[in-house]
């Protein structure tokens, strides 16, 4: 898998590079802030882009923006963000432009390397992966939800990991439980929560994060 | 990447951190030092005639105006002295003034009170003007006594110390003394007036100081703005430093916050990511592992050495433990220009108060020894009546310009945030000094 990386600290560009090199990955190109890695992007046309989101001048969201702008440029790219904290704006502002290949994960992530390269292949794939501490926040702030306080703890271990982008098979390995079951879990939420059901991972992913989003504002 | 707060200079010990390293001891000699005292008294017995000078003009101005009040006041039953009225206390408010502006070229601010008005009626009863009138009384007597005398001293020394030089050119049975006494016939009479010379000399040095105070003394007690007035001002100043303040706060927070997050969380973040990778190595090949064991434990030390200076740059330990005099001559013997450090503080001031003194000297050195090309630099710190009293100068060009670089603008906001007054005297060709003043707290 070719990846073009973006991270402005050196040492730490150098030490995911180094991961990522390790695990097999092709690192085509490193690229310290926005604009070296739109370049990098559009010289080498890699399979996924990780961007950091704090890079100069501003470090604000130069990241985000050059996510945007990239899968702009180049749709279908897979962009992998990495955030240094949960920002919950970013999120949205980066999800609102559909989630096929977007991953938005917190950088420490990278650390738990087996989980970091399945989001990586997930996304690089067309799917999700959103850091399962954005979507903790996501819940925590619309607790207010009356809906959500119908689903039954196992329901919303369920409806936590697929707000992560995991498939049917990856929630029933993590839970320990048969694909079937998850199946059935899924569209029990999906009955409570009032969303018209769907078993194409990528809209689940975003009915399921749109709702969280809307009745988080909705407080 | 990170800011590198001002004052980390070297990565070696500092004299904080040896607690068995006593303070460093003053560099200069007893000879300098007495060069220094003389040196200091002569320029401080200038400065005094200067200023008995420059109040001799404003008494003989005082006096004037108080003439020109009185012919008012004597022509108001007549009607004229109405008319004259606005005027001669505009004179008055305006002579105030120029007194104002000339204590505060020669000592700390007068504030000036509000405008009094010049309407007659009003202004008879108004505090300021009567102060003024009470200070142009005062001034106009004893002010240009002293005023007078300030003057004639030095040429009395002048001509007296040199007498035996030109005492021949005087016409016969001339008085030969400056204060008139005896006449000269002989050497040995000339040779006498000498000792005139060295006593007139003696008192300008021992006394014109005391004596430009004492002029300066009614300027500063009745012009300033009296306590009721002063309270109403210091709230438009206080309202005016609490939004800087305010600023320079949020200004630092964004600072240490930016600190931590760049560096700090960066290098977590890097040992975590190491760790990951060692880990997935070390069963199949525990080489690799062991090397990126080893960044790991770089990284993490790197992080640990971005922690301290972030917490040196918020409250510096070493202020905790050895006291402002202490951390300041730390600061001077980190100094790239040789520094002296003065410091007299006998009570401890509020920790902000420290903090911002030590970073204010902080950043003066680093100024000193990147821009002025100074060869030698001093700090003297003073408490006096509740405020702490910043000094350093340094000998070099001097030309020191707020707008030019950050330095000056970053200590003039630290000392607004504590409602301190800053003085920088920084003419071309040097020398420079950087006075501040902040409430001990």
């Amino acid at each position: 898998m070719r990846v073009v990386m973006a991270e402005d600290d050196p040492l730490l560009r150098e030490g995911v590079a180094l991961l990522l090199g390790a695990e097999g990955l092709d690192v085509v190109a490193k690229a310290g802030n926005a604009e070296e890695a739109l370049e990098a992007i559009d010289t080498h046309k890699p399979d996924v882009a990780i961007l950091d989101v704090r890079m100069p001048p501003t470090h604000t969201d130069e990241g985000i923006r050059a996510a945007v702008e990239a899968r702009r440029r180049h749709p279908g790219l897979a962009v992998l963000v990495l955030s240094a904290y949960v920002e919950q704006s970013f999120a949205t502002e980066l999800l609102s432009g559909g989630v096929n290949g977007l991953g938005y994960l917190l950088k420490e992530r990278v650390g738990r390397v087996e989980e970091f390269l399945d989001a990586l292949h997930r996304v690089a794939a067309g799917g999700t992966a959103i850091d399962p501490e954005v979507v903790a926040q996501l819940f925590t702030r619309s607790h207010q939800d009356t809906r959500l306080d119908r689903l039954s703890p196992r329901e919303r271990d369920v409806l936590t990991l697929m707000a992560e982008g995991l498939g049917n098979s990856a929630i029933a390995e993590r839970l320990v439980v048969t694909d079937g079951a998850v199946h059935k879990h899924i569209r029990n939420i999906f009955a409570k929560l009032d969303l018209s059901p769907t078993d194409q991972v990528d809209r689940r992913v975003a009915a399921v994060l749109q709702y969280l989003e809307e009745s988080r504002r909705a407080r | 990447m990170t800011d590198a707060p001002a004052i980390s200079t070297s990565t070696s010990t500092p004299p904080s951190e040896s607690p068995s390293a006593p303070p460093p001891p003053p560099p200069s000699t007893s000879r300098a030092t007495v060069r220094e005292t003389v040196v200091r008294t002569v320029k401080a017995a200038g400065a005094a005639i200067a200023q008995l000078a420059g109040g001799f003009a404003t008494a003989v101005l005082a006096l004037g105006v108080l003439a020109l009040l009185a012919v008012t006041a004597l022509t108001a039953p007549v009607g004229v002295g109405l008319l004259l009225a606005p005027l001669s206390l505009r004179a008055l408010h305006a002579l105030a003034g120029r007194e104002r502006a000339r204590l505060d070229r020669v000592g700390p601010e007068v504030i000036a009170p509000e405008p009094p008005p010049t309407r007659l009626r009003r202004a008879l009863t108004d505090a300021t003007t009567r102060r003024e009138l009470r200070w142009a009384a005062r001034h106009a007597s004893l002010g240009l006594l002293l005023g007078f005398l300030g003057v004639l001293l030095p040429l009395s020394a002048v001509r007296d110390s040199t007498f035996p030089l030109w005492w021949r050119l005087l016409p016969e049975g001339g008085t030969s003394t400056s204060i008139g006494i005896g006449s000269a016939h002989s050497w040995l009479d000339a040779l006498a007036v000498l000792p005139l010379g060295v006593g007139w000399i003696a008192i300008i040095l021992g006394l014109s100081p005391a004596m430009a105070r004492l002029q300066a003394e009614p300027g500063r007690r009745l012009l300033a703005a009296g306590p009721d007035i002063d309270l109403s001002l210091r709230v438009a100043e206080l309202t005016a430093t609490r939004a800087a303040a305010l600023d320079a706060h949020a200004t630092e927070l964004r600072r240490i916050e930016r600190s931590l997050h760049d560096g700090t969380q960066n290098r977590l973040v890097t040992v975590t990511v190491l760790l990951g990778a060692a880990r997935r190595r070390v069963a199949r090949d525990p080489d690799a592992a062991d090397e990126l064991l080893e960044r790991a434990q770089s990284a993490a030390e790197h992080a640990l050495a971005e922690l301290r200076s972030v917490s040196r740059s918020i409250l510096p330990p070493v202020l905790d433990d050895r006291g402002l005099a202490g951390a300041l001559s730390g600061l001077a013997a980190e100094c790239a220009v040789p520094c002296r450090t003065d410091v007299d503080v006998p009570q401890r001031c509020a920790a902000s108060v420290e903090a911002t003194a030590y970073f204010v000297v902080a950043e003066a050195l680093t100024n000193i020894a990147k821009h002025s090309g100074a060869t030698r630099a001093t700090v003297t710190v003073r408490a006096r009546g509740g405020r702490l009293q910043l000094l350093v100068e340094d000998d070099g060009r001097g030309g020191a310009d707020e707008d030019g670089g950050s330095g000056l603008t970053g200590i003039r906001r630290r000392i607004a945030a504590l409602d301190g007054t800053l003085r920088v005297t920084s003419p071309k060709g040097g020398p420079t000094r950087l006075e501040a003043e902040l409430p001990c707290g």
